[in-house]
Protein backbone atom coordinates (compact mmCIF):
# COMPACT_ATOMS: atom_id res chain seq x y z
CA UNK A 1 0.00 0.00 0.00
CA UNK A 2 1.25 3.48 -0.79
CA UNK A 3 2.40 5.37 2.24
CA UNK A 4 0.50 8.47 3.18
CA UNK A 5 1.66 11.90 4.20
CA UNK A 6 -0.91 11.59 6.94
CA UNK A 7 0.10 9.69 10.03
CA UNK A 8 -1.85 6.89 11.61
CA UNK A 9 -2.93 9.25 14.38
CA UNK A 10 -4.89 12.39 13.60
CA UNK A 11 -4.29 15.82 15.09
CA UNK A 12 -6.64 15.12 18.00
CA UNK A 13 -4.89 11.91 18.91
CA UNK A 14 -7.35 9.46 17.34
CA UNK A 15 -5.90 6.43 15.65
CA UNK A 16 -7.24 6.22 12.16
CA UNK A 17 -9.24 3.07 11.52
CA UNK A 18 -7.66 0.14 9.69
CA UNK A 19 -9.77 0.73 6.63
CA UNK A 20 -9.20 4.48 6.57
CA UNK A 21 -9.40 5.76 3.03
CA UNK A 22 -6.16 7.75 2.82
CA UNK A 23 -6.53 8.41 -0.86
CA UNK A 24 -9.87 10.16 -0.61
CA UNK A 25 -8.70 11.94 2.50
CA UNK A 26 -5.59 13.26 0.79
CA UNK A 27 -7.63 14.47 -2.14
CA UNK A 28 -9.98 16.21 0.19
CA UNK A 29 -7.29 17.68 2.42
CA UNK A 30 -5.33 19.13 -0.49
CA UNK A 31 -8.33 21.36 -1.11
CA UNK A 32 -9.44 21.77 2.45
CA UNK A 33 -6.04 23.04 3.61
CA UNK A 34 -6.48 25.97 1.24
CA UNK A 35 -9.88 26.68 2.73
CA UNK A 36 -8.46 26.40 6.24
CA UNK A 37 -5.66 28.84 5.47
CA UNK A 38 -8.13 31.34 4.10
CA UNK A 39 -10.47 30.97 7.05
CA UNK A 40 -7.58 31.29 9.49
CA UNK A 41 -6.64 34.59 7.96
CA UNK A 42 -10.22 35.88 8.07
CA UNK A 43 -10.66 34.86 11.68
CA UNK A 44 -7.34 36.36 12.58
CA UNK A 45 -8.53 39.66 11.21
CA UNK A 46 -11.86 39.42 12.98
CA UNK A 47 -10.41 38.56 16.34
CA UNK A 48 -7.23 40.58 15.93
CA UNK A 49 -9.15 43.79 15.37
CA UNK A 50 -10.81 43.13 18.68
CA UNK A 51 -14.12 43.20 16.88
CA UNK A 52 -16.91 41.81 18.93
CA UNK A 53 -17.83 38.18 18.48
CA UNK A 54 -21.35 39.10 19.52
CA UNK A 55 -24.03 37.47 17.45
CA UNK A 56 -24.22 39.06 14.04
CA UNK A 57 -24.74 37.91 10.49
CA UNK A 58 -21.03 38.17 9.84
CA UNK A 59 -20.08 36.03 12.80
CA UNK A 60 -22.77 33.50 11.95
CA UNK A 61 -21.46 33.26 8.41
CA UNK A 62 -17.92 32.88 9.67
CA UNK A 63 -19.00 30.15 12.06
CA UNK A 64 -20.80 28.25 9.33
CA UNK A 65 -17.61 28.25 7.29
CA UNK A 66 -15.68 26.78 10.19
CA UNK A 67 -13.84 28.08 13.23
CA UNK A 68 -10.07 27.52 13.19
CA UNK A 69 -9.05 24.86 15.70
CA UNK A 70 -7.01 27.13 17.89
CA UNK A 71 -9.92 29.55 18.41
CA UNK A 72 -12.64 27.01 18.90
CA UNK A 73 -12.71 27.00 22.69
CA UNK A 74 -12.86 30.76 22.93
CA UNK A 75 -15.39 31.24 20.14
CA UNK A 76 -17.65 28.44 21.40
CA UNK A 77 -17.59 30.05 24.86
CA UNK A 78 -18.65 33.40 23.42
CA UNK A 79 -21.26 32.49 20.84
CA UNK A 80 -23.02 29.97 23.09
CA UNK A 81 -23.24 32.32 26.05
CA UNK A 82 -21.13 30.03 28.22
CA UNK A 83 -18.87 32.92 29.12
CA UNK A 84 -21.83 34.93 30.43
CA UNK A 85 -22.87 31.92 32.48
CA UNK A 86 -19.38 31.86 33.97
CA UNK A 87 -19.55 35.60 34.63
CA UNK A 88 -22.83 35.21 36.48
CA UNK A 89 -21.90 32.17 38.56
CA UNK A 90 -18.38 33.31 39.33
CA UNK A 91 -14.96 32.45 38.04
CA UNK A 92 -14.23 30.14 40.95
CA UNK A 93 -17.35 28.05 40.31
CA UNK A 94 -15.51 25.10 38.81
CA UNK A 95 -12.78 25.13 41.44
CA UNK A 96 -15.38 25.24 44.20
CA UNK A 97 -17.14 22.22 42.73
CA UNK A 98 -13.86 20.36 42.55
CA UNK A 99 -13.10 20.93 46.22
CA UNK A 100 -16.66 20.43 47.44
CA UNK A 101 -18.07 17.25 49.03
CA UNK A 102 -18.53 14.29 46.69
CA UNK A 103 -20.92 11.43 46.27
CA UNK A 104 -18.87 8.22 46.03
CA UNK A 105 -21.44 6.49 43.86
CA UNK A 106 -21.10 9.16 41.19
CA UNK A 107 -17.34 8.92 41.29
CA UNK A 108 -17.50 5.14 40.87
CA UNK A 109 -19.87 5.37 37.93
CA UNK A 110 -17.72 7.93 36.16
CA UNK A 111 -14.54 5.98 36.86
CA UNK A 112 -15.98 2.89 35.27
CA UNK A 113 -16.36 4.76 32.00
CA UNK A 114 -12.93 6.43 31.92
CA UNK A 115 -10.97 3.60 30.31
CA UNK A 116 -13.97 3.05 28.03
CA UNK A 117 -13.86 6.57 26.62
CA UNK A 118 -11.98 6.90 23.33
CA UNK A 119 -9.72 3.91 24.09
CA UNK A 120 -8.16 4.44 20.64
CA UNK A 121 -7.09 7.98 21.41
CA UNK A 122 -3.50 8.37 22.50
CA UNK A 123 -4.34 11.09 25.04
CA UNK A 124 -6.97 8.91 26.67
CA UNK A 125 -4.78 5.93 27.33
CA UNK A 126 -4.00 5.35 30.95
CA UNK A 127 -0.49 6.78 30.75
CA UNK A 128 -1.63 10.25 29.78
CA UNK A 129 -3.49 12.67 32.04
CA UNK A 130 -6.74 12.99 30.09
CA UNK A 131 -8.60 10.26 31.97
CA UNK A 132 -8.04 12.05 35.28
CA UNK A 133 -8.96 15.42 33.84
CA UNK A 134 -12.11 14.00 32.27
CA UNK A 135 -12.98 12.39 35.60
CA UNK A 136 -12.72 15.76 37.37
CA UNK A 137 -14.88 17.48 34.79
CA UNK A 138 -17.62 14.84 34.76
CA UNK A 139 -17.71 14.47 38.54
CA UNK A 140 -17.81 18.24 39.00
CA UNK A 141 -20.64 18.55 36.52
CA UNK A 142 -22.61 15.69 38.05
CA UNK A 143 -22.51 17.53 41.38
CA UNK A 144 -23.29 20.87 39.79
CA UNK A 145 -26.40 19.54 38.06
CA UNK A 146 -28.01 16.93 40.28
CA UNK A 147 -30.95 16.52 37.93
CA UNK A 148 -28.60 15.22 35.25
CA UNK A 149 -25.83 13.70 37.33
CA UNK A 150 -23.71 11.52 35.09
CA UNK A 151 -25.24 10.27 31.87
CA UNK A 152 -23.30 7.93 29.61
CA UNK A 153 -22.57 9.80 26.43
CA UNK A 154 -21.40 12.91 28.28
CA UNK A 155 -18.03 11.19 28.56
CA UNK A 156 -17.65 11.31 24.78
CA UNK A 157 -18.80 14.93 24.55
CA UNK A 158 -16.64 16.21 27.39
CA UNK A 159 -13.77 14.08 26.17
CA UNK A 160 -13.86 15.67 22.74
CA UNK A 161 -14.29 19.16 24.18
CA UNK A 162 -11.18 18.54 26.22
CA UNK A 163 -9.20 17.36 23.22
CA UNK A 164 -10.18 20.50 21.32
CA UNK A 165 -9.95 23.18 24.01
CA UNK A 166 -7.13 21.53 25.97
CA UNK A 167 -8.54 23.23 29.06
CA UNK A 168 -10.54 21.60 31.87
CA UNK A 169 -12.49 24.63 32.93
CA UNK A 170 -13.48 25.63 29.40
CA UNK A 171 -14.61 22.06 28.85
CA UNK A 172 -16.75 22.22 31.98
CA UNK A 173 -18.53 25.40 30.89
CA UNK A 174 -19.10 24.20 27.36
CA UNK A 175 -20.51 20.94 28.67
CA UNK A 176 -22.78 22.90 30.99
CA UNK A 177 -24.04 25.21 28.28
CA UNK A 178 -24.72 22.31 25.93
CA UNK A 179 -26.67 20.30 28.47
CA UNK A 180 -28.57 23.22 29.98
CA UNK A 181 -29.08 25.70 27.17
CA UNK A 182 -28.34 24.28 23.76
CA UNK A 183 -30.13 20.92 24.10
CA UNK A 184 -33.54 20.20 25.56
CA UNK A 185 -33.28 17.71 28.46
CA UNK A 186 -31.36 15.03 26.62
CA UNK A 187 -29.43 13.76 29.60
CA UNK A 188 -31.94 13.77 32.45
CA UNK A 189 -32.92 10.54 34.23
CA UNK A 190 -35.67 9.72 31.77
CA UNK A 191 -34.00 11.21 28.71
CA UNK A 192 -37.29 12.74 27.63
CA UNK A 193 -35.62 15.26 25.34
CA UNK A 194 -33.94 12.58 23.27
CA UNK A 195 -37.07 10.51 22.96
CA UNK A 196 -39.03 13.57 21.86
CA UNK A 197 -36.39 14.67 19.37
CA UNK A 198 -36.26 11.22 17.80
CA UNK A 199 -40.03 11.52 17.27
CA UNK A 200 -39.53 15.03 15.86
CA UNK A 201 -36.96 13.72 13.40
CA UNK A 202 -39.34 11.00 12.35
CA UNK A 203 -41.97 13.62 11.57
CA UNK A 204 -39.48 15.73 9.66
CA UNK A 205 -38.36 12.76 7.58
CA UNK A 206 -41.98 11.96 6.87
CA UNK A 207 -42.48 15.47 5.52
CA UNK A 208 -39.18 15.91 3.74
CA UNK A 209 -38.14 12.45 2.55
CA UNK A 210 -41.43 10.54 2.51
CA UNK A 211 -40.22 7.54 0.53
CA UNK A 212 -37.42 6.86 3.00
CA UNK A 213 -39.87 7.31 5.84
CA UNK A 214 -42.22 4.71 4.37
CA UNK A 215 -39.38 2.37 3.52
CA UNK A 216 -37.90 2.45 7.02
CA UNK A 217 -41.33 1.79 8.43
CA UNK A 218 -42.00 -1.11 6.11
CA UNK A 219 -38.71 -2.72 6.96
CA UNK A 220 -39.56 -2.27 10.62
CA UNK A 221 -36.45 -0.47 11.79
CA UNK A 222 -37.24 1.95 14.63
CA UNK A 223 -35.71 5.40 14.28
CA UNK A 224 -34.50 5.17 17.84
CA UNK A 225 -32.23 2.31 16.91
CA UNK A 226 -30.66 4.34 14.15
CA UNK A 227 -30.39 7.74 15.73
CA UNK A 228 -30.17 7.56 19.54
CA UNK A 229 -26.42 7.82 19.42
CA UNK A 230 -26.54 10.65 16.89
CA UNK A 231 -28.51 12.76 19.35
CA UNK A 232 -26.82 11.73 22.57
CA UNK A 233 -23.25 12.02 21.34
CA UNK A 234 -23.98 14.95 19.03
CA UNK A 235 -22.32 12.91 16.27
CA UNK A 236 -19.10 12.33 18.24
CA UNK A 237 -18.13 8.70 17.55
CA UNK A 238 -20.56 8.81 14.64
CA UNK A 239 -19.22 11.19 11.99
CA UNK A 240 -15.55 11.80 11.11
CA UNK A 241 -13.89 14.06 13.64
CA UNK A 242 -13.46 17.13 11.39
CA UNK A 243 -17.09 16.93 10.44
CA UNK A 244 -18.21 16.63 14.07
CA UNK A 245 -16.30 19.77 15.01
CA UNK A 246 -17.74 21.71 12.09
CA UNK A 247 -21.21 20.60 13.21
CA UNK A 248 -20.43 21.70 16.76
CA UNK A 249 -19.32 25.13 15.50
CA UNK A 250 -22.86 25.68 14.25
CA UNK A 251 -24.47 23.90 17.17
CA UNK A 252 -22.92 26.31 19.68
CA UNK A 253 -24.02 29.28 17.63
CA UNK A 254 -27.37 28.23 16.21
CA UNK A 255 -28.65 25.68 18.67
CA UNK A 256 -30.09 22.20 18.56
CA UNK A 257 -31.97 22.50 15.28
CA UNK A 258 -28.60 21.99 13.59
CA UNK A 259 -28.82 18.35 14.65
CA UNK A 260 -31.96 17.90 12.56
CA UNK A 261 -30.29 19.58 9.60
CA UNK A 262 -27.44 17.09 9.80
CA UNK A 263 -29.76 14.09 10.17
CA UNK A 264 -31.95 15.08 7.26
CA UNK A 265 -28.99 15.88 5.04
CA UNK A 266 -27.55 12.44 5.75
CA UNK A 267 -30.83 10.77 4.91
CA UNK A 268 -31.65 12.85 1.88
CA UNK A 269 -28.24 12.66 0.27
CA UNK A 270 -28.21 8.88 0.65
CA UNK A 271 -31.83 8.39 -0.23
CA UNK A 272 -31.33 5.99 -3.11
CA UNK A 273 -28.85 3.87 -1.28
CA UNK A 274 -31.20 3.56 1.70
CA UNK A 275 -34.16 2.67 -0.49
CA UNK A 276 -32.18 -0.16 -2.04
CA UNK A 277 -31.73 -1.96 1.29
CA UNK A 278 -34.65 -4.29 1.34
CA UNK A 279 -34.10 -6.04 4.63
CA UNK A 280 -33.59 -5.02 8.20
CA UNK A 281 -29.91 -5.87 8.56
CA UNK A 282 -28.74 -4.24 5.37
CA UNK A 283 -30.74 -1.11 6.13
CA UNK A 284 -29.29 -0.87 9.64
CA UNK A 285 -25.83 -1.39 8.16
CA UNK A 286 -26.43 1.26 5.52
CA UNK A 287 -27.37 3.81 8.16
CA UNK A 288 -23.98 3.13 9.73
CA UNK A 289 -22.11 3.41 6.45
CA UNK A 290 -23.56 6.76 5.49
CA UNK A 291 -22.02 8.30 8.61
CA UNK A 292 -18.48 7.67 7.44
CA UNK A 293 -18.43 7.65 3.68
CA UNK A 294 -16.61 10.19 1.56
CA UNK A 295 -19.62 12.52 1.49
CA UNK A 296 -19.30 13.23 5.19
CA UNK A 297 -15.52 13.14 5.20
CA UNK A 298 -15.60 16.19 2.94
CA UNK A 299 -16.77 18.31 5.82
CA UNK A 300 -16.71 21.64 4.02
CA UNK A 301 -19.12 20.53 1.31
CA UNK A 302 -21.15 18.62 3.80
CA UNK A 303 -21.58 21.66 6.02
CA UNK A 304 -22.66 23.74 3.07
CA UNK A 305 -25.21 21.15 2.15
CA UNK A 306 -26.81 20.99 5.60
CA UNK A 307 -28.09 24.51 4.96
CA UNK A 308 -29.44 23.66 1.53
CA UNK A 309 -30.41 20.01 1.29
CA UNK A 310 -33.07 19.87 4.04
CA UNK A 311 -34.84 23.01 2.82
CA UNK A 312 -36.51 25.35 5.24
CA UNK A 313 -36.49 24.28 8.87
CA UNK A 314 -37.67 27.12 11.06
CA UNK A 315 -36.94 26.93 14.79
CA UNK A 316 -40.57 27.72 15.47
CA UNK A 317 -41.86 24.61 13.71
CA UNK A 318 -39.35 22.43 15.53
CA UNK A 319 -40.44 23.77 18.86
CA UNK A 320 -44.07 23.29 17.90
CA UNK A 321 -43.36 19.67 16.97
CA UNK A 322 -41.46 19.16 20.22
CA UNK A 323 -44.38 20.39 22.29
CA UNK A 324 -46.87 18.35 20.35
CA UNK A 325 -44.90 15.12 20.42
CA UNK A 326 -43.87 15.43 24.08
CA UNK A 327 -47.54 15.83 24.91
CA UNK A 328 -48.42 12.90 22.70
CA UNK A 329 -45.98 10.75 24.62
CA UNK A 330 -47.45 11.82 27.96
CA UNK A 331 -50.91 10.92 26.75
CA UNK A 332 -49.73 7.48 25.70
CA UNK A 333 -47.82 6.68 28.85
CA UNK A 334 -48.99 3.34 30.29
CA UNK A 335 -49.13 3.31 34.08
CA UNK B 1 -12.51 -27.09 -0.04
CA UNK B 2 -12.68 -30.82 -0.12
CA UNK B 3 -15.90 -31.33 1.76
CA UNK B 4 -17.81 -28.65 -0.09
CA UNK B 5 -19.48 -31.24 -2.27
CA UNK B 6 -21.61 -32.46 0.56
CA UNK B 7 -23.22 -29.08 0.95
CA UNK B 8 -24.21 -28.86 -2.66
CA UNK B 9 -27.31 -30.89 -2.29
CA UNK B 10 -30.22 -29.16 -3.91
CA UNK B 11 -32.15 -26.66 -1.88
CA UNK B 12 -35.38 -27.64 -0.26
CA UNK B 13 -33.90 -30.63 1.57
CA UNK B 14 -33.90 -30.74 5.31
CA UNK B 15 -31.92 -27.49 5.57
CA UNK B 16 -33.85 -24.32 6.29
CA UNK B 17 -32.98 -20.88 7.46
CA UNK B 18 -34.54 -19.16 10.44
CA UNK B 19 -34.07 -15.63 11.54
CA UNK B 20 -34.48 -14.52 15.14
CA UNK B 21 -34.22 -11.26 16.96
CA UNK B 22 -32.11 -11.49 20.10
CA UNK B 23 -31.62 -8.68 22.60
CA UNK B 24 -28.91 -8.32 25.25
CA UNK B 25 -29.85 -6.65 28.51
CA UNK B 26 -28.05 -6.01 31.77
CA UNK B 27 -26.28 -3.39 33.85
CA UNK B 28 -23.56 -1.24 32.32
CA UNK B 29 -20.11 -2.81 32.05
CA UNK B 30 -21.20 -6.39 32.70
CA UNK B 31 -19.88 -7.34 29.27
CA UNK B 32 -22.85 -7.37 26.87
CA UNK B 33 -20.93 -5.79 24.00
CA UNK B 34 -17.93 -7.96 24.75
CA UNK B 35 -20.02 -11.12 24.50
CA UNK B 36 -21.39 -9.98 21.16
CA UNK B 37 -17.94 -9.02 19.89
CA UNK B 38 -16.61 -12.40 20.90
CA UNK B 39 -19.51 -14.24 19.29
CA UNK B 40 -19.59 -12.24 16.07
CA UNK B 41 -15.93 -11.41 15.47
CA UNK B 42 -14.02 -13.66 17.84
CA UNK B 43 -12.38 -10.65 19.45
CA UNK B 44 -12.05 -9.17 22.92
CA UNK B 45 -11.13 -5.60 23.85
CA UNK B 46 -9.75 -4.88 27.29
CA UNK B 47 -11.32 -1.44 27.00
CA UNK B 48 -14.63 -1.86 25.28
CA UNK B 49 -16.39 1.43 24.60
CA UNK B 50 -19.63 1.95 26.47
CA UNK B 51 -22.63 1.45 24.23
CA UNK B 52 -24.85 4.45 23.60
CA UNK B 53 -28.41 3.64 22.64
CA UNK B 54 -28.01 0.29 20.96
CA UNK B 55 -25.79 -1.49 18.50
CA UNK B 56 -26.96 -3.95 15.89
CA UNK B 57 -25.11 -6.98 14.53
CA UNK B 58 -25.89 -10.28 12.89
CA UNK B 59 -24.39 -13.72 13.20
CA UNK B 60 -25.34 -17.14 11.97
CA UNK B 61 -25.32 -20.42 13.83
CA UNK B 62 -25.62 -23.82 12.23
CA UNK B 63 -27.64 -26.57 13.75
CA UNK B 64 -27.96 -30.00 12.21
CA UNK B 65 -30.64 -29.17 9.69
CA UNK B 66 -31.20 -25.49 10.26
CA UNK B 67 -29.29 -22.28 9.85
CA UNK B 68 -30.20 -19.81 12.55
CA UNK B 69 -29.49 -16.21 11.77
CA UNK B 70 -29.41 -13.99 14.83
CA UNK B 71 -30.26 -10.34 14.58
CA UNK B 72 -28.47 -9.15 17.70
CA UNK B 73 -29.44 -5.96 19.49
CA UNK B 74 -26.87 -4.91 22.04
CA UNK B 75 -28.26 -2.26 24.38
CA UNK B 76 -26.87 0.41 26.69
CA UNK B 77 -26.80 -0.64 30.32
CA UNK B 78 -27.07 2.57 32.29
CA UNK B 79 -30.32 2.79 34.26
CA UNK B 80 -31.53 5.90 32.52
CA UNK B 81 -31.45 4.24 29.11
CA UNK B 82 -34.14 1.97 30.48
CA UNK B 83 -36.90 4.04 28.96
CA UNK B 84 -35.56 3.13 25.50
CA UNK B 85 -35.35 -0.59 26.24
CA UNK B 86 -38.91 -1.64 25.30
CA UNK B 87 -38.23 -0.33 21.83
CA UNK B 88 -35.39 -2.81 21.59
CA UNK B 89 -36.91 -5.91 23.13
CA UNK B 90 -40.26 -5.50 21.43
CA UNK B 91 -40.73 -8.48 19.13
CA UNK B 92 -37.54 -10.21 20.31
CA UNK B 93 -37.73 -13.99 20.30
CA UNK B 94 -34.70 -14.38 22.52
CA UNK B 95 -32.87 -12.43 25.20
CA UNK B 96 -29.60 -12.82 27.01
CA UNK B 97 -29.70 -11.13 30.39
CA UNK B 98 -26.14 -10.58 31.55
CA UNK B 99 -24.65 -9.97 34.98
CA UNK B 100 -21.09 -9.81 36.24
CA UNK B 101 -20.19 -12.60 38.70
CA UNK B 102 -17.94 -10.16 40.57
CA UNK B 103 -20.72 -7.67 41.26
CA UNK B 104 -23.79 -8.53 43.32
CA UNK B 105 -25.81 -5.48 42.22
CA UNK B 106 -25.63 -6.55 38.61
CA UNK B 107 -27.24 -9.87 39.53
CA UNK B 108 -30.10 -8.01 41.20
CA UNK B 109 -30.48 -5.90 38.11
CA UNK B 110 -30.52 -9.01 35.94
CA UNK B 111 -33.44 -10.36 37.95
CA UNK B 112 -35.31 -7.12 37.38
CA UNK B 113 -34.75 -7.49 33.64
CA UNK B 114 -36.00 -11.06 33.69
CA UNK B 115 -39.17 -9.95 35.47
CA UNK B 116 -39.73 -7.14 33.01
CA UNK B 117 -39.25 -9.46 30.04
CA UNK B 118 -41.62 -12.02 31.49
CA UNK B 119 -44.23 -9.32 31.93
CA UNK B 120 -43.75 -7.19 28.84
CA UNK B 121 -41.92 -9.06 26.08
CA UNK B 122 -43.34 -11.65 23.67
CA UNK B 123 -44.93 -14.41 25.74
CA UNK B 124 -42.78 -17.21 24.33
CA UNK B 125 -39.46 -15.39 24.48
CA UNK B 126 -36.47 -17.62 25.21
CA UNK B 127 -34.43 -16.06 27.98
CA UNK B 128 -30.86 -16.99 28.85
CA UNK B 129 -29.03 -15.78 31.92
CA UNK B 130 -25.28 -15.22 31.50
CA UNK B 131 -22.99 -14.86 34.51
CA UNK B 132 -20.14 -13.15 32.69
CA UNK B 133 -16.50 -12.51 33.65
CA UNK B 134 -16.21 -16.08 34.88
CA UNK B 135 -12.47 -15.79 34.35
CA UNK B 136 -12.32 -13.52 37.40
CA UNK B 137 -13.06 -16.45 39.72
CA UNK B 138 -11.02 -15.01 42.59
CA UNK B 139 -13.28 -11.96 42.68
CA UNK B 140 -16.49 -13.93 42.51
CA UNK B 141 -19.37 -12.78 44.70
CA UNK B 142 -22.36 -14.36 42.93
CA UNK B 143 -22.30 -18.12 43.53
CA UNK B 144 -22.93 -20.45 40.64
CA UNK B 145 -25.50 -22.46 42.56
CA UNK B 146 -27.49 -19.41 43.53
CA UNK B 147 -27.79 -18.23 39.94
CA UNK B 148 -28.44 -21.75 38.69
CA UNK B 149 -31.28 -22.20 41.19
CA UNK B 150 -32.77 -18.85 40.22
CA UNK B 151 -32.58 -19.72 36.53
CA UNK B 152 -34.25 -23.06 37.09
CA UNK B 153 -37.10 -21.52 39.06
CA UNK B 154 -37.74 -19.10 36.24
CA UNK B 155 -37.25 -21.44 33.32
CA UNK B 156 -34.16 -19.70 31.98
CA UNK B 157 -31.18 -21.14 30.21
CA UNK B 158 -28.12 -20.48 32.34
CA UNK B 159 -24.38 -20.44 31.78
CA UNK B 160 -21.41 -18.72 33.27
CA UNK B 161 -19.45 -17.12 30.45
CA UNK B 162 -16.26 -15.25 29.78
CA UNK B 163 -16.02 -12.92 26.83
CA UNK B 164 -12.34 -12.67 27.65
CA UNK B 165 -11.48 -16.38 27.39
CA UNK B 166 -14.43 -17.21 25.09
CA UNK B 167 -15.71 -19.74 27.59
CA UNK B 168 -19.34 -20.69 26.88
CA UNK B 169 -19.88 -17.77 24.52
CA UNK B 170 -20.70 -19.74 21.38
CA UNK B 171 -22.35 -22.32 23.62
CA UNK B 172 -24.91 -19.94 25.05
CA UNK B 173 -25.96 -18.68 21.64
CA UNK B 174 -26.10 -22.25 20.40
CA UNK B 175 -28.24 -23.34 23.33
CA UNK B 176 -30.65 -20.52 22.54
CA UNK B 177 -30.70 -21.45 18.86
CA UNK B 178 -31.59 -25.02 19.81
CA UNK B 179 -34.37 -23.96 22.12
CA UNK B 180 -36.04 -21.60 19.66
CA UNK B 181 -38.99 -23.05 17.79
CA UNK B 182 -38.08 -23.43 14.12
CA UNK B 183 -41.39 -24.10 12.54
CA UNK B 184 -42.13 -22.83 9.09
CA UNK B 185 -39.93 -19.77 9.26
CA UNK B 186 -39.02 -19.58 5.63
CA UNK B 187 -42.45 -20.11 4.27
CA UNK B 188 -43.42 -17.14 6.38
CA UNK B 189 -46.21 -18.86 8.25
CA UNK B 190 -45.55 -16.60 11.24
CA UNK B 191 -47.26 -19.00 13.57
CA UNK B 192 -48.11 -18.16 17.17
CA UNK B 193 -46.50 -14.74 17.15
CA UNK B 194 -43.18 -16.48 17.72
CA UNK B 195 -41.67 -16.02 14.33
CA UNK B 196 -40.61 -12.67 13.09
CA UNK B 197 -42.27 -11.45 9.99
CA UNK B 198 -39.66 -11.87 7.33
CA UNK B 199 -39.44 -9.11 4.82
CA UNK B 200 -40.67 -10.35 1.50
CA UNK B 201 -37.47 -10.05 -0.46
CA UNK B 202 -35.71 -11.89 2.31
CA UNK B 203 -38.10 -14.77 2.04
CA UNK B 204 -37.45 -15.04 -1.63
CA UNK B 205 -33.73 -15.16 -1.37
CA UNK B 206 -33.52 -17.24 1.78
CA UNK B 207 -31.33 -20.18 0.82
CA UNK B 208 -32.42 -23.63 1.74
CA UNK B 209 -29.07 -24.95 2.85
CA UNK B 210 -26.84 -24.38 5.81
CA UNK B 211 -23.75 -22.15 6.01
CA UNK B 212 -22.07 -21.34 2.76
N1 LIG C 1 -12.19 -10.10 32.85
C1 LIG C 1 -13.21 -9.93 32.02
N2 LIG C 1 -13.54 -8.68 31.62
C2 LIG C 1 -14.58 -8.54 30.78
C3 LIG C 1 -15.33 -9.64 30.32
N3 LIG C 1 -16.31 -9.17 29.51
C4 LIG C 1 -16.17 -7.83 29.46
N4 LIG C 1 -15.13 -7.44 30.22
C5 LIG C 1 -14.65 -6.07 30.42
O1 LIG C 1 -15.67 -5.33 31.07
C6 LIG C 1 -15.79 -4.02 30.53
C7 LIG C 1 -17.19 -3.75 30.08
O2 LIG C 1 -17.53 -4.57 29.01
P1 LIG C 1 -18.63 -4.16 27.94
O3 LIG C 1 -18.75 -5.30 27.01
O4 LIG C 1 -18.35 -2.83 27.38
O5 LIG C 1 -19.91 -4.04 28.88
P2 LIG C 1 -21.39 -3.64 28.44
O6 LIG C 1 -22.29 -4.53 29.24
O7 LIG C 1 -21.55 -3.68 26.98
O8 LIG C 1 -21.52 -2.15 28.99
P3 LIG C 1 -22.45 -0.94 28.45
O9 LIG C 1 -22.28 -0.83 26.99
O10 LIG C 1 -21.99 0.26 29.19
O11 LIG C 1 -23.87 -1.30 28.85
C8 LIG C 1 -14.79 -3.93 29.38
O12 LIG C 1 -13.67 -3.21 29.79
C9 LIG C 1 -14.45 -5.37 29.08
O13 LIG C 1 -13.13 -5.51 28.63
C10 LIG C 1 -14.96 -10.95 30.77
O14 LIG C 1 -15.55 -11.97 30.43
N5 LIG C 1 -13.89 -11.02 31.62
MG1 LIG D 1 -22.01 -2.23 25.63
Amino acid sequence: MASSVFSKVDEYGFERPEDFDYETYEDFMSQYLVVLAKRAKKWHELIGEGKSLKRSLTVKRYVRKGIPGEHRGMVWMTVSGADIMREELGHDWYQRLLSGPKDQEIIDTVKMDLPRTYPDNIFFNAADDHQIRLCNILVAYAHDNKEVGYCQGLNYIAGLLLLVTKDDETTFWLLKVLVERVLPKYYTRTMDGVITDIAVLEELVRAKVPDVYRHVRNVGLPWAVITTKWFICLFAEVLPIETVLRVWDCLFYEGSKIIFRVCITLIKRNREQLLQCSDFSSLAECFKEITHDSLVMQCHDFMQSIFKTPGSLPASSISRLRTKLAQHKLDQQPR
Amino acid sequence: MANRGGAQRPNGGPGKICQFKLVLLGESAVGKSSLVLRFVKGQFHEYQESTIGAAFLTQTVCLEDTTVKFEIWDTAGQERYHSLAPMYYRGAQAAIVVYDITNQDTFGRAKTWVKELQRQASPNIVIALAGNKADLANKRVVEYDEAQAYAEENGLLFMETSAKTAMNVNEIFLAIAKKLPKNEQVSGAGSSGQTRRLVESEQQKAPGNCCK
